[in-house]
């Protein structure tokens, strides 16, 4: 198995699949940090201070004057009060929920990034795993050795998933590396709020938790690898079933970004929870964000998310070990 | 290629699946295990930071805020550009003003911690309220001959007196503005009775404002006497930025430097 | 002495719908032989290979590679199997040298020892370290070779092995599995659509046809008896007499006398044309060719 994995590994590198992945993923940081290095510019300007404890509140004035519009939805107005509440109980707490520095932009990237981002770079190196074989006509040579059908199977799924470890540890470090030049290194140890439950009636505090941001970012490195294990599982099935690359990759782009677009209509048709693009933003019930569908939580969102997984590696040994070949 | 190099990446890797799996561990065990820990609340903050321009704290509804100018500025940001013209310092605004607000709500806001805090490291605090408090959207043209107008009333002025005294408690030494209110109906069939009501509102206003020392009730009741639709928004209640600049001016008229 | 029987197929099917492709292959092949399986396009040749090397399952019938059947011990029978379906792909990012070592990762004992054995076999040592994607076709052939021979296989199976070669890459190609069966003891399974190759190359032939095999034998015994002589005759009609009346004739279409080639008799026809007054103006000796057996066999089945 350990040689198997070393040839996938192999040919991964050779690919050079991930430093293409790498270079996205730094243009990308770059221009995130400049557009948020600009935004606090402005901020700094408009207000006249960079005091984050004046910025809050004139955040929170700003909220509640949004919310008195008539002319806002439903949703939107209770989406809005749970962020107010959230921010007065920061406010309140004396913590800041941004303090400035590579961590905290690595947190705000990480959660922007989690439900499209860092799931299309998976897509990438999974879609192409099994079908490339068989657009190259490898997949003859490949499986005319002794050695079973579901082995080489499993090293090429043991191979996707030491490259998402990869993908999410370059997002992480060049994320830190790169927003670090503008706004310090420093904040590993800043005070971050967490256990926000959203309930019927709104945000419930009674459960908030305040942890150190470095242990609040490895959650969310933990999460943030277990929906990248989700998507690259999905993308390897339709690898495995579908040969062509391209159209595997499309049917995978097409459930990602109708999911980023389900999550802001979906609140109204229930069943729309159980489609594993709705569940991928884990890292905001972290954050303690209102979930798009009345009744989604972490735990609810991981089971869904873990049976999406669970049927798509099925399906894909199911089909690779029986398919013919031709 | 180097042997070397493939394994030492899949080494790598390895460990980084390893801490991403710890990460997720963590995460689940945090969310089902975790026993919330009390947090302490904010303690009143008492240092003022040091600071190097002017600051200028608004609080109160939506004239505030600025509702109806199209500008966008209100009376606030009219008179910030004044004074930005006469003076070199640097000038910080933090509007808090919120719309449709009254009394009893500016009342809580100005007891939260940051405002408090806020309101400690000004220079000089604008207030507006009273306004959703008497018009209540227009209703107040339908009762406003009622024994209920003075119930109103007298809350509002209990809240009013409460709130200067917590800007007097926070802040002793800035220079408080209290605008006064204007009859928008004056030119409405009722208009001359709801200008009665709205001068003895303001009458009390202004009494219960010379109470406190330094604070200022300044009067946009004669602004809007004469030509009052030439300076109001289209829903004829807040004023357009004719209106607000009126008003500006008039602020600006009382500042001393 | 009969040679060792190395793969064995018997009664092999595979129906794909309600379709049935290859309708009941037996076939054996023995260590040192060359196999030939010839048939046109869309006979079932790549069916066959393909459920031979394990990529395609068969519906029905048994595949043993040195005593292993395929099914129930697949990677004892894949120890004892190379093969090069179609054209050899492999990773054309990789050097030579790394898809070798991929390949031999894939092999138990099969180190760096072996992986330079074959390369100098198959005469790529210097380019050995380059990309794939850098070598020329019959480079990238002879890599496919390599790869096969990787794991010391007893049989080895080629599809097309001359495909998209020129003539100089043929003839190598042909000389290298010829060494191979005859000084290395291999069992060679070629399969083509090419009748010439097939004929040079091989010592048994297998002629398949829509999904069946019409007829297996020996090159040299399916080509037997079927030489003929040419004769142009000067008259005509005074040679087909006294031909006819020695053996049996042919005429064609130009005028000619075909008749069977017998080496001991030719002179003696020649003799009695002479000395009948008949002018031999020409005599040729045709060659067999396995083009017109299969016309024959397969009554007018496509071929190139």
């Amino acid at each position: 198995m350990n040689k198997l994995i070393q040839n996938e590994m192999m040919k991964l590198i050779a690919k050079k699949r991930l430093i293409v992945i790498a270079i996205i993923i730094g243009v990308l940081v770059m221009l995130f940090t400049y557009a948020q290095y600009k935004q606090v510019q402005t901020q700094r300007e408009k207000l006249g201070t960079s005091d984050w404890r004046t910025i809050l509140q004139q955040q929170i004035v700003d909220t509640t004057n949004r919310l008195s519009s008539s002319r806002i939805t439903d949703e939107w107005k209770k989406q809005l009060q749970i962020s107010l509440q959230q921010q007065q109980y920061y406010l309140d707490h004396d913590i800041n929920p941004s303090e400035p520095g590579a961590p905290t932009f690595m947190r705000i990237f990480l959660e922007n990034s989690i439900d499209l981002f860092i799931p299309l770079m998976v897509m990438v190196i999974a879609s192409d795993l099994v079908s490339s074989e068989h657009s190259l006509g490898s997949i003859k040579l490949l499986l005319t050795r002794p050695v079973k059908r579901w082995k080489v199977l499993l090293s090429k799924y043991l191979t996707l998933c030491l490259a998402i470890s990869l993908i999410i540890a370059i997002a992480g470090i060049l994320s830190y590396l790169i927003s670090g030049l503008v706004f310090g290194y420093k904040g590993w140890g800043a005070p971050i709020l967490t256990g926000f439950n959203v309930t019927e009636t709104g945000l419930n505090t009674s459960e908030v938790k305040l942890m150190g941001q470095w242990k609040f970012l490895l959650m969310d490195f933990g999460l943030v690898w277990f929906v990248s294990i989700v998507v690259g599982t999905l993308s390897f099935m339709l690898s495995v079933l579908i040969r062509s690359t391209a159209a595997g990759m499309g049917v995978m782009l097409a459930s990602l970004i109708s999911g980023a677009i389900l999550t802001n209509m979906v609140s109204s048709w229930e069943s729309a929870k159980y489609f594993f693009m709705v569940n991928l933003r884990l890292t905001d019930y972290m954050k303690g964000t209102a979930p798009p569908i009345e009744g989604m939580n972490l735990s609810f969102s991981i089971q869904t998310l873990f049976v999406w997984w669970a049927v798509a590696l099925f399906v894909s040994f199911f089909v690779f070990t029986r398919r013919d070949v031709y | 290629m180097n042997k070397n190099v493939i394994r030492s990446i899949t080494g790598i890797a390895v460990l980084f699946c390893l801490l991403w799996l710890i990460g997720l561990g963590w995460a689940v065990g945090e969310y089902y295990a975790g026993t919330p820990e009390k947090i302490p609340k904010a303690k009143t903050v008492s240092q003022v930071e040091n600071k190097k321009g002017l600051t200028i704290v608004a609080l109160g509804d939506s004239l505030t805020r600025g509702t109806g100018d199209e500008t966008g500025k209100g009376y606030v940001g009219v008179l910030i550009d004044e004074i930005k013209g006469k003076t070199k310092r640097p000038v910080q605004l933090t509007n808090l003003g919120i719309n449709g607000q009254r009394s009893n709500s500016l009342r809580k806001q100005v007891q939260e911690t940051e405002v408090g805090r806020q309101i400690q490291r000004a220079d000089m605090v604008l207030v507006t309220i009273g306004g959703n408090d008497l018009f209540r959207g227009g209703q107040a043209l339908m009762d406003f001959k009622t024994g209920d107008i003075a119930t109103i009333e007298k809350k509002y002025l209990n809240n009013l007196k409460f709130i200067f005294e917590q800007i007097r408690k926070n802040n002793p030494k800035a220079n408080v503005f209290f605008i006064g209110l204007y009859n928008p109906f004056i030119d409405l069939d009722q208009g001359r009775e709801m200008s009665k009501v709205v001068r003895h509102w303001n009458y009390d206003s202004a009494e219960v404002s010379a109470s406190f020392p330094k604070i200022v009730f300044v009067p946009t009741f004669d602004l809007f006497e004469l030509k009052v639709n030439d300076y109001l928004y289209s829903d004829k209640f807040h004023p357009n930025s004719k209106g607000y600049r009126l008003i500006a001016e008039r602020v600006a008229s009382l500042l001393t430097w | 002495m009969e040679k060792k029987i190395t793969l064995s197929v018997k009664n092999l099917k595979k129906v794909i719908g309600k379709k049935e492709i290859i309708k009941g292959l037996s076939f054996d092949l023995r260590e040192g032989e060359v196999f030939g399986f010839l048939g046109p396009n869309g006979a079932g040749k790549t069916t066959t290979i393909r459920m031979l090397v394990g990529l395609i399952k068969p519906t029905s019938g048994t595949i043993q590679i040195c005593g292993a059947n395929i099914e129930d011990n697949f990677q004892e029978a894949m120890t004892n199997l190379g093969c090069i379906v179609e054209n050899p792909e492999l990773y054309p990012y990789l050097s030579g040298y790394n898809n070798l070592l991929h390949f031999a990762r894939m092999l138990d004992r099969v180190g760096d020892d072996r992986i330079k054995e074959v390369t100098k076999l198959v005469g790529l040592t210097e380019r050995i370290h380059d990309k794939v994607k850098t070598y020329s076709l019959g480079m990238r052939q002879r890599l496919g070779i390599a790869q096969a021979l990787l794991g010391r296989p007893k049989v080895l199976i080629l599809d097309e092995p001359t495909n998209g070669l020129d003539p100089a890459g043929i003839r190598e190609m042909r000389q290298f599995i010829r060494f191979l069966a005859e000084e290395e003891g291999l069992s060679v399974l070629v399969s083509s659509h090419l009748l010439s190759e097939i004929q040079l190359l091989c010592d048994r032939v297998a002629i398949i046809s829509k999904g069946s095999i019409i007829r297996t034998d020996t090159v040299h015994q399916l080509l037997a008896n079927r030489e003929r002589v040419i004769w142009h005759v000067q008259p005509l009609e005074k040679g087909k007499e006294v031909l006819g009346s020695l053996t049996g004739i042919d005429v064609t279409d130009d005028g000619a006398i075909l008749t069977e080639y017998n080496e001991e008799k030719i002179p003696l026809w020649n003799k009695q044309l002479v000395e009948a007054g008949i002018a031999v103006t020409e005599m040729n000796r045709k060659m067999p060719v396995l083009e017109d057996l299969f016309l024959e066999l397969t009554g007018g089945d496509t071929i190139e």
